[in-house]
């Protein structure tokens, strides 16, 4: 146990790429990524639920795949790509995501709110044109206990149309 | 819309006298853009230098005595900056809610009672300075089970001098009682009697509890995660013998409440000992598991109803026992000693009536306030019953319940009033301030096509069968009693800026856009104009904790005087501007004119310069008690369309339609997420979820996200909702409240709607696939 702890509080060097910035640390071994965007980069945006893989608050996009930052370590993490809720905006404003989700109030509380768009920002990258079983699969590993899940649904469709007719006329997203 | 009677202390806003601009009006939230962003910080985000970080050591069993304590081990680790123990807090008293409690007791009454606290460097740390602490216990055995425990004799109380609410509630019988029951059994032509049990259930926010304290010498800063700003604020002050103007308590956002956080919580406590101990902000953040284990569940209930009515439906009799699990701890604020029976008396119009409700106490995790506490099990309970009375009647469900339509409220005992048993004979009956349950069943039904139900029942696809069904509800709306005083400030300055100044959470209703719109409809403002200076106790006066959808019926009046207050305060020097009355004046979309000639105008910010900028106008605003009469209540109806699978058992729910008497929506589009959210609630209490424990040791099993099933994207099916909208005289914009209790007739729906599809009645929750399979293996062998 003694060495165990000891090699677990050990430093390692990794670099990544967060939210397209180029970011270099000295983690301990046995931190999450979500402790390292939480703690270390002060991205407390990504939220922890349940730091077991339940409830997806934690969810983040890691090389254009949705993880839960809770159930990875930050130096498993090394040499990715990583959008976190604080990199879903671009220069250009809001990611339609973002605006449908305001605009069709597919949040309460807001506490899973930034796993849940990260979850279908995922899913709108792979299948730009997803119907309603296909947003309801996207989010099935993210809760949200207000139930806004109508809400939710209805705001991805909307959002998937405004994406397709800015691609449509070479506005995309980035 | 008539303000004479809106429930204000002193000044009476006049009539607004024009058409509305803000209100009714479906806005998107205020604090939106920062959710969607990650930029709101949630308390556990809160980051201060030199932070400690805190843990506790809950008991692991649910009755035991602390033998031995030894701290040495954790005292001595590196960056342990402070261990708590019994041995070191003498005469230090917490809280049970408001009930002073001894801080780290040495007799354990259920799972999870704080034994230990620690601050450290950081959370592995503090975690590790936790598995050091030993302590010996003698583990007792517990009483868990209600009906073993009541019919049993009462047992030892193992507990300090102090265990909260001790003999409050045990045992005690409260009864209400009209005409005379066996006379309403006599009379009735049909007798039906049955018995239904729901479990305890969880609140599953997904936000777990987390605080961060601050202390400087003199003054406390606590960011909270609470639905109550100035509730935690005085009780926090009252248990660390603080004066209550140096404690300040912020909540900006909140990660879900459900009545979970309707109190303050003890990790603040906790949070703030070690702060002014070691001199360093603490931050305590649970786990999940901690979570589960130490939090106020929903009571497990069980409940016998026996109905009796005439062949043409009228209902004569009704008799109902129920017995409440309170588990481990108590008080007159967090156990509701009728609030089954005072439902089950209200909902439907019957003259005879003995209700009694029984409250036992175990070493069962503690209950407390749970989306619709204890009217869910009550509602759940007597609309199935109604169900099956309709059933035995050979009546349509819907008509049986309009022909018992109760157009008044009996208010048939002083609850809590006898120690004993509050018991009355006699019954008063008083109206409703307003009630539309008529249409919302009307409403809810004609939207899932209930005349072709039989049509439906009789689509079979493969092994799956298809049913609809209905239920009802009411429930007793804004508290609106002493000390529950609910105050609001406006401001309104010399630059044209307004401040709205309410002493309530946001804990996701969407609480500060309904009353920036409140108040920017009486200023004749946009609601953007309107800041709203909210969940802090620092600027803003007593406010509700935000929880028994209070905030809008009890708040909404306050804004709503404070705000036109303001007003015609700045009508005053805008009238000799436009060289008229103050009565003449109207504001409406930022400008001031004159009633009977709309072309003499000044803008609002016009106006406003002229304030002398060492005096801001100030308007204020106090809800007033509730009268003895009317009654205020909130209504709805839902129907059910669902199927079930006869091979799995596992049930589809294809639509639910909600029809709900709210009074007046301030916000259309907020009031429909309410519905939203209530279903899903109900959908899983109806069908997944459940606190499941140990027989033996009482502990808790379901400590995680996946053994404590909440409906996820899969579960929730389309919502049809409907929002029946009337005036209500006593609120501001007839706005009684929405929030908490959209999900109480879920679960009997979904209930009735089983029956409908596979003839079987499921009298106990949650109705899981292998009660269904079970129930449907029994029917075919007695074939």
């Amino acid at each position: 146990m003694a060495l165990g702890e000891n090699r677990s509080k050990e430093k390692k060097r990794i670099a990544l790429c967060v939210n397209g910035k180029k970011v270099q640390a000295d983690v301990e071994s046995r931190i999450t990524l979500a402790e390292f965007l939480r703690e270390e980069l002060r991205l407390t945006g990504t939220k922890v639920g349940c730091n077991r893989a339940e409830c997806g608050s934690c969810t983040v996009i890691l090389d254009g795949e949705p993880v839960y930052s809770c159930s990875m370590l930050a130096v498993e993490a090394a040499g990715t790509e990583i959008l976190t809720i604080e990199g879903l905006e671009n220069k250009t404003g809001l990611h339609p995501l973002q605006e449908a989700f305001i605009e069709h109030d597919a949040l309460q509380c807001g506490y899973c709110t930034p796993g849940m768009l990260m979850a279908l920002k995922a899913l709108l990258d792979r299948n730009p044109r997803p119907e309603e079983c296909d947003i309801r699969d996207a989010i099935d590993g993210n809760f949200c206990r207000c139930g806004s899940y109508p809400n939710i649904i209805n705001a991805t469709l909307d959002a998937s149309k405004k994406l397709l007719k800015g691609n449509r006329s070479n506005h995309g997203d980035k | 819309m008539a303000t004479s009677k809106l429930l204000v202390k002193g000044f009476k806003p006049p009539l607004l006298d024009r058409e509305l601009t803000v209100v009714g009006k479906p806005l998107n939230r205020r604090d939106a853009l920062e959710k969607v962003t990650g930029k709101a910080a949630y308390s556990g985000d809160i980051k201060l230098p030199d932070m400690l970080y805190g843990k506790i050591l809950g008991c692991p069993h649910p009755r035991a005595r602390i033998i031995k304590i030894d701290t040495r081990k954790a005292e001595a680790l590196p960056g342990v900056a402070a261990v708590l123990t019994k041995e070191n807090t003498k005469g230090w008293r917490t809280y049970w809610y408001k009930v002073p409690q001894i801080a780290f007791p040495e007799c354990i009454t259920y799972e999870g009672q704080e034994v230990a606290a620690v601050a450290a460097e950081d959370i592995p740390t503090a975690q590790r300075a936790l598995d050091l602490i030993d302590v010996e216990y003698e583990i007792l055995t517990p009483m868990l089970d209600k009906e073993e425990t009541i019919a049993s004799p009462p047992w030892p109380l193992i507990a300090d001098e102090e265990y909260p609410g001790s003999d409050v509630y045990d045992r005690k019988k409260y009864v209400i009682k009209r005409g005379d029951i066996d006379k309403g059994f006599e009379e009735a032509d049909v007798i039906v009697e049955d018995t239904y049990t729901t479990q305890a259930s969880c609140h599953g926010t997904i936000q777990t509890r987390a605080c961060v304290t601050s202390w400087d010498g003199h003054n406390l800063t606590v960011w909270d995660a609470i639905q109550g700003v100035w509730n935690t604020k005085e009780t926090l002050a009252t248990s660390l013998g603080l004066d209550p103007d140096n404690v300040r308590v912020i909540v900006k956002y909140l990660g879900g409440g459900f009545g979970s956080k309707a109190w303050s919580q003890r990790i603040t406590y906790y949070a703030a000992k070690l702060a002014m101990i070691t001199g360093r902000p603490v931050r305590i953040e649970r786990s999940r598991r901690e979570e589960f284990v130490n939090h106020s569940r929903r009571w497990d209930c069980k409940m016998t109803i026996k109905m009796g009515a005439k062949k043409d439906g009228t209902l004569t009799a009704i008799y109902q026992t129920a017995l409440v699990n309170i588990g481990a701890a108590a008080n007159e604020e967090n156990y509701y000693c009728v609030q089954i029976i005072w439902h089950t008396s209200n909902l439907h119009a019957c003259p005879n009536v003995y209700l009694e409700q029984v409250g036992v106490y175990t070493n069962l995790q503690i209950t407390g306030p749970t989306r619709s506490p204890l009217n869910k099990p009550a509602i759940f309970a007597l609309e199935s019953h109604m169900d099956k009375m309709a059933v035995a009647l050979d009546m349509d469900p819907l008509a049986f319940r309009l022909k018992n339509y109760a157009t008044d409220c009996s208010i048939s005992a002083e609850f809590g009033a006898y120690p004993d048993a509050a018991v009355s004979h006699k019954e008063t009956k008083i109206p409703y301030s307003s009630k539309n349950l008529d249409e919302c069943m009307k409403l809810a039904t004609e939207a899932i096509g209930w005349k072709n139900r039989s049509a439906k029942r009789s689509t079979r696809h493969g092994t799956k069968r298809r049913g609809i069904g209905m239920a009802s509800y009411l429930v007793f709306q804004g508290i609106g009693l002493m000390p529950y005083a609910a105050n609001a400030d406006v401001d309104i300055n010399h630059d044209g800026t307004v401040a709205l100044r309410v002493g309530v959470v946001d804990i996701g209703g969407g609480q500060q856009t309904i009353f920036s719109m409140i108040a920017a409809e009486e200023l004749g403002v946009s609601a953007d104009d309107v800041t709203v200076v909210y969940g802090d106790t620092q600027g803003t006066r007593y406010g509700p904790s935000c929880h028994a959808s209070r905030a809008t019926p009890e708040l909404g009046p306050a804004v709503l005087q404070a705000a036109a207050e303001a007003r015609q305060k700045l009508f005053e020097i805008a009238a000799p501007l436009l060289k008229t009355g103050v009565e003449e004046l109207r504001s409406q979309n930022g400008k001031i004119y004159l009633a009977s000639d709309p072309s003499k105008v000044m803008p609002f910010r016009e106006v406003c310069n002229k304030i002398d900028p060492d005096h801001p106008i100030r308007g204020s605003g106090s809800r007033a008690p509730n009268p003895n009469a009317p009654m205020f209540s909130t209504f709805g109806a839902q129907a059910v369309e669902l199927e079930v699978d006869t091979e799995t058992g596992l049930v589809d729910i294809l639509k639910i339609t909600a029809a709900h008497d709210f009074g007046k929506a301030i916000n259309p589009k907020l009031c429909v997420s309410q519905i939203y959210g209530g279903i899903g609630f109900g959908i899983g209490f109806a069908l997944s979820e459940e606190g499941i424990y140990d027989p033996r040791t009482g502990k808790l099993l379901s400590t995680n996200l996946h053994h404590y099933k909440m409906p996820t994207s899969l579960d929730v099916p389309a919502i049809h909702a409907i929002l029946t909208e009337d005036e209500d005289p006593y609120f501001a914009y007839s706005a009684k409240g929405a929030g908490e209790n959209t999900n109480a007739p879920t679960p009997p729906a979904i209930r009735n709607a089983i029956y409908d599809a596979i003839g079987i009645w499921f009298n106990d929750l949650p109705i899981t696939p292998d009660k269904i399979i079970n129930a449907l293996n029994a029917k075919k062998k007695k074939r």
